[in-house]
């Protein structure tokens, strides 16, 4: 069976943020109020001449044990076999109990003025009707006609990189395997699907 | 791999899921402690009226506090029905709204016998002709007469399981560690009994006003400095894990600690003077309703300031 993952290398991740632009486009997000379902925190790291500039990008983790869909009470939050998380919007009634949930801000909301609003700036292609939680869906849509989720498409420095975690011949799996590329947050028992691959130790 | 933390509130559910904790919890505990009284202390038609409306009420306007700001209104119908519970056992927010629906209605159903009975009810014209009603009528007589104690103790489970859930819904989340730990439930727990009392000492001081009544008002008062006893025990055990462990839990200390609504508001004056207040009449005899009156307050006022503040101090700790 397979489990998708995204490995993320925070050497290459040049910060152009065409990942966010790419997943807005094609997931319709609701930009105008600055939500997006994946975003790229820019961050300065040391004190005085000693600084590095990180990009840190971050999506929803599609966790083994996500606690959004474990609080979620109408159902609404739901795993597919493949180990992707999302969301019923016809479902959901909005209680954001989920966003409360979740250790990697990864919800955002889409209110009904944002589906007026989302007519309006992404025309007739739009496809929401009603408002709901919302998250990143690793492009399940693209996934399946054996494409690349857009971000990972989209990436100029080549930083996402997605893949099928129970293929051992997967680049994706082997980074995860050798322990290079590590979960956020392990601790809490998520079990997260997003992996990192450090940046400070190399650059130092 | 290094990484930066960074600490962050949250505002998405703020004071109106505040208002919706503290009346869930202070009208389930209220229906349950008028049902035990007039089970088992003393029986009172009175005190069960005003029990059982105002818990009513409480529930209904803290669910409506909830349901006025989901996101898609029509999709709560997804969470009434009883089969959620099988669905989606996981998910507190499903048992809640399952116990505060079905604790309505058994709060209704025990005070109707009660309802019919009295006199000041049926001076209104609408409710003595809905009262008289041949189904109310067998309603009462052929259910609630015969089952009165089991819809009580019915009542009673779902009361403990609304005022239980008011704290296990913030224990569901786990990124925050001020929020995720078994004391929670606790906590609440004890909060909204307290609050009952006080709330019921208010209805039996002001309201029905009986020479009568005194054991169950002293009852009530003795209660009520355990539970405020037992909730300052409890938070002084939170203020030990806090300070100590993660750093999401050492940041929520030094929000809630360094905050004067939360030191003088709620410890202050939400649990230590009305502690004082009532523990005085309880040892020395209550002088006039005065003390206990205002003390009912401050508990009161104390049980809102809790559930605002904890839902205002829970930290994320963010890994970016």
């Amino acid at each position: 069976m397979t489990r998708y993952a995204m490995v993320i290398d925070l050497n290459t991740c040049v910060g152009c943020n065409a990942c966010m632009a790419a997943c807005a486009m094609e997931n319709q997000t609701p930009v105008w109020k600055n939500e997006w379902r994946t975003y790229v925190h820019d961050q300065e790291i040391g004190t005085g001449e000693d600084v590095l500039r990180r990009f840190f990008p971050r999506l929803c983790n599609h966790c083994d044990n996500p606690p959004c869909l474990s609080v979620c009470p109408t159902g609404a939050t739901y795993k597919l076999d493949n180990g992707i998380v999302k969301v019923d919007e016809d479902l959901c009634m909005g209680c954001r109990a989920c966003a409360m949930a979740c250790p990697y801000d990864a919800r955002m909301e889409v209110t009904w003025d944002d589906v007026e609003k989302g007519k309006a700036f992404y025309g007739s292609d739009y496809r929401r009707e009603r408002p709901s939680m919302d998250k990143c869906t690793f492009c399940d849509h693209r996934v399946e006609k054996g494409q690349k989720p857009a971000c990972v498409e989209t990436c100029v420095g080549s930083a996402r990189m997605f893949g099928d975690l129970h293929d051992p011949n997967d680049p994706v799996a082997q980074l995860v395997a050798s322990g290079v590329a590590r979960p956020l947050l392990p601790h809490l028992g998520t079990k997260p699907n997003i992996y990192y691959i450090g940046d400070v130790k190399r650059r130092g | 791999m290094d990484i930066n933390m960074t600490f962050a509130t949250q505002e998405i559910w703020t004071w109106w899921i505040a208002v919706y904790l503290y009346l869930g919890g202070l009208g389930a505990a209220t229906l349950v402690v008028t049902f035990l009284t007039d089970m088992y202390l003393k029986p009172h038609r009175d005190l069960v009226l005003w029990g059982a409306f105002s818990g009513i009420v409480m529930l209904g306007l803290g669910s409506l506090m909830l349901f006025i700001h989901l996101l898609d209104h029509r999709a709560v119908l997804n969470v009434l029905n009883p089969l959620v519970l099988i669905r989606h056992p996981h998910a507190w927010i499903a048992w809640g709204t399952q116990f505060i629906i079905w604790m309505m209605w058994w709060g209704l159903f025990y005070a109707l016998p009660y309802m019919i009975d009295s006199p000041q009810l049926n001076r209104i014209p609408l409710l003595r002709r809905l009262l008289k009603a041949g189904f109310i009528a067998k309603l009462s007589g052929r259910c609630c007469l015969r089952f009165h104690k089991t819809i009580g103790w019915l009542a009673t489970i779902n009361g403990i399981g609304v005022a239980v859930y008011t704290g296990l819904l913030l224990q569901s989340f786990p990124a925050v560690a001020l929020w995720h730990n078994p004391g929670v439930p606790l906590l609440f727990t004890v909060s909204a009994f307290s609050t009952a009392m006080a709330f019921l000492l208010l209805i039996l001081g002001i309201v029905i006003k009986r020479e009568e009544d005194r054991p169950i008002r002293v009852f009530y008062e003795r209660t009520d400095v355990m539970l405020i006893a037992a909730e300052l025990v409890i938070l002084f055990s939170f203020f030990h894990y806090m300070s100590a462990g993660s750093e999401s839990a050492m940041h929520s200390a030094k929000l809630l600690w360094s905050d004067m609504g939360w030191l003088i508001g709620f410890i202050g004056f939400g649990l230590i003077v009305p502690f004082f207040l009532e523990l005085r009449c309880v040892l020395r005899g209550s002088r006039g309703h005065a003390p206990v009156m205002l003390a009912a307050v401050l508990v009161l006022f104390g049980g809102y300031l809790l559930r605002h503040y904890f839902l205002a101090a829970g930290v994320y700790a963010f890994p970016w």
